[in-house]
């Protein structure tokens, strides 16, 4: 037991006039006002999460752009005379059980993994933040019409939901090509995720129309329409700027999940998903697991660099959880 | 109290209808004729047809087959499955083993993610907190049946500790390996709420309150952080149960475990309209209900929250 406590105590409590207060009272008056996103874009620039996962990205931006620049191999260059053959020159991973150019493909498969995840996230921001902005805006009837159709659609397990229409879809059009495949996995996905935004945005309009601006708005003779799109939604959204950038990531693992599953992407797109998948059949043997885990490997650090980047956003737009 | 379990009760009410509605109108878009598919290579039989479609309601508008649906639904009866078996006897040799399944995930993913996430937050920054947070991210970013194909490799094949495959016998020690991967995605999203919150929770008022009164560490943790801190944890395991249940597709299918998962997949891939409405209902049901019993246990857990 240390020194100095009283009985009942376990540690040493200081007496008021030791702790100085008025220091940590004291205001910066200095600091010139800045807006929260500007607040936020300077607190964003030092935080090595942030820069780490934005190199990340810029990188992946490039190789979906050029993926010619990296190899000169055609991902669907298949010879089955080099199946699972090793590492050669021009060729950094190997092959596969096609005889396909494992770096080539991995590649290449950015493309469509990384389309699905942010036109599905693009979506669902957009259906989400207009129906919970209306929601949490109108109240009433339109609140609990938009809330209740929400609690429908949340109900049902994404990942089964998913399984019946994509199923639907693999049986009617067998061939649907690169987008035709993107848009069926992106339809399904998107059907079934837009509740999760719609309630964080319902419940920060909630808040943020009730404070101070706002009023302010309403008495200098603002619409109501032109308040909740021009001083309601931009200072709501950042929870779900926050929440989109995680669930990017999180799309990508289910696109991978649904094309493992035989009814994601079409087999003849290059993608990371149908690529593990594939690689699957010969790994409970043990024998060339690489091939599964380079595109796994390549799915996993882009699905990081959007988490990372998504909680490098949330410390920057929480004033509460800044370290000072 | 007892008035707003009512009115949450009468909320779920359009819930349920509505989302079977709607898993009706997924289910009727499903193309060809499963009665056809009947027959096979024989020729089609079409006065046997016509007594089929008529048995399985399949004459009848959309609604009304619907409503036919809800009617013997509420008495726990969904229909016969198109092999002539009936669909309650189907689901309920199935469903025992998933729910084993989900709730031995949901215990360990409970008890490691918040032990780990409560010592990560109450050390936030340092070795622990940064090797659980790489960790958790890891896990979030890879698709789930990567993690079960190696689980499978490393501790089935290669090091033999447990058999690599559940099949007809669910144990506990079999199911042991597949319940640690089907919870290993919702555990790092515990870990990464419990540390949040708890480190959230240390820099509030009543627990510097607590420290000044002298209280010991133990209690403080327990009593003033954990408790508060373990609110939205408890939000998400209500909505996780079902989740787990709907995610078990994956797992059951690799591990050859034949839970619900594993019967709603190749229902919907058989076209087996009967069996895949019915799994798709109970897991709605699921989640209804662990969300209303989830709301109830807020109460018990925070006291500032009183229902009028």
């Amino acid at each position: 037991m240390p020194e100095n406590t009283r009985p009942g105590q376990q540690r040493y409590v200081a007496p008021l006039e030791e702790t100085p207060l008025q220091e940590v009272d004291q205001l910066d008056t200095s600091a010139p006002p800045t807006s929260l996103w500007k607040d936020a874009w300077r607190q964003l620039r030092r935080n090595p999460m942030f820069i780490a996962s934005a190199i990340l990205l810029t990188f992946l931006v490039i190789v979906i752009a050029f993926p010619g620049f990296f190899t000169d191999e055609p991902p669907r260059k298949c010879v089955l005379a080099r199946s699972y053959g090793p590492a050669e020159s021009g060729h950094l991973f190997g092959f596969d059980r096609q005889g396909c150019d494992v770096f080539s493909r991995t590649l290449y498969g950015a493309r469509a993994s990384v389309a699905v995840g942010v036109i599905t996230t693009s979506l669902i921001v957009l259906i989400g933040t207009i129906a919970g902005a209306f929601a949490g805006f109108y109240g009433k009837l339109v609140d609990t019409v938009i809330s209740r159709t929400a609690d429908i659609f949340f109900a049902i397990p994404l990942l089964l939901a998913a399984i019946v229409i994509l199923q639907v879809v693999t049986n009617r059009f067998p061939d649907r090509g690169f987008w035709g495949g993107v848009s069926a996995v992106v339809g399904a996905l998107a059907l079934f995720g837009w509740p999760q935004i719609t309630r964080i945005m319902r419940g920060s309009v909630l808040e943020v129309k009730n404070l101070e601006f706002v009023d302010a708005a309403r008495a200098i003779g603002a619409t109501p329409r032109r308040n909740l799109f021009r001083h309601i939604i931009p200072n709501a959204i950042a929870p779900v700027i926050v929440t989109a950038t995680v669930s990017l990531g999180i799309i990508i693992v289910a696109e991978a999940t649904l094309s493992f599953l035989g009814i994601g992407l079409p087999k003849s797109v290059v993608s990371w998903g149908n690529d593990i998948s594939a690689a699957t059949i010969l790994v409970r043997s043990g024998d060339h697991i690489q091939v599964m885990l380079i595109p796994a490997v390549a799915l996993m650090l882009t699905v990081l660099s959007f988490i990372l980047l998504g909680d490098a956003v949330k410390d920057a737009l929480d004033p509460k959880a800044r370290k000072r | 109290m007892w008035w707003y379990v009512g009115k949450r009760l009468l909320q779920t009410i359009p819930v349920i209808l509505g989302a079977t509605l709607l898993i009706y109108a997924m289910v009727f878009l499903m193309p060809g004729d499963p009665i056809k598919a009947l027959f096979g290579d024989k020729p089609v039989n079409e006065t046997a047809v016509q007594q089929l479609r008529e048995q399985y309601n399949l004459n009848d508008p959309f609604l009304l087959q619907w409503l036919k649906f809800l009617q013997g639904a509420v008495t726990g009866d969904f229909g016969q499955s198109y092999t002539g078996r009936p669909v309650s006897e189907v689901v309920a040799n199935a469903f025992p083993v998933t729910i084993k399944l989900a709730v031995m995930a949901l215990i360990i993913e409970m008890l490691l993610g918040v032990t780990a996430g409560t010592i990560a937050g109450m050390r936030k920054g340092k070795l622990f907190d940064s090797t659980m947070l790489v960790t958790s991210l890891l896990v979030i970013a890879v698709p789930i049946f990567v993690f079960a194909f190696m689980a499978q490799l490393v501790f089935g094949v290669k090091l033999n500790w447990v058999s690599p495959t559940v099949g007809g016998d669910a144990s506990f020690q079999r199911l042991i390996l597949p319940a640690i991967v089907l919870g290993l995605v919702s555990f790092a999203y515990i870990l990464r709420l419990t540390r949040t919150s708890v480190a959230e929770n240390l820099a509030l008022d009543h627990v510097r309150t607590a420290r000044a009164k002298g209280l010991s560490d133990g209690r403080v943790t327990r009593v003033h952080v954990l408790r508060n801190s373990l609110i939205p944890v408890v939000t998400f395991l209500g909505a996780d149960l079902g989740g787990l249940m709907a995610g078990a597709v994956v797992t059951e299918g690799i591990f050859n475990i034949p839970g619900v998962g594993n019967l709603a997949f190749q229902a919907v891939q058989r076209g087996e309209t009967p069996t895949v409405v019915a799994v798709i209902t109970i897991l709605v049901l699921v989640y209804v209900a662990t969300s209303l019993i989830v709301d109830l246990i807020y109460a018990l857990l925070d006291p500032r929250i009183r229902y009028a």
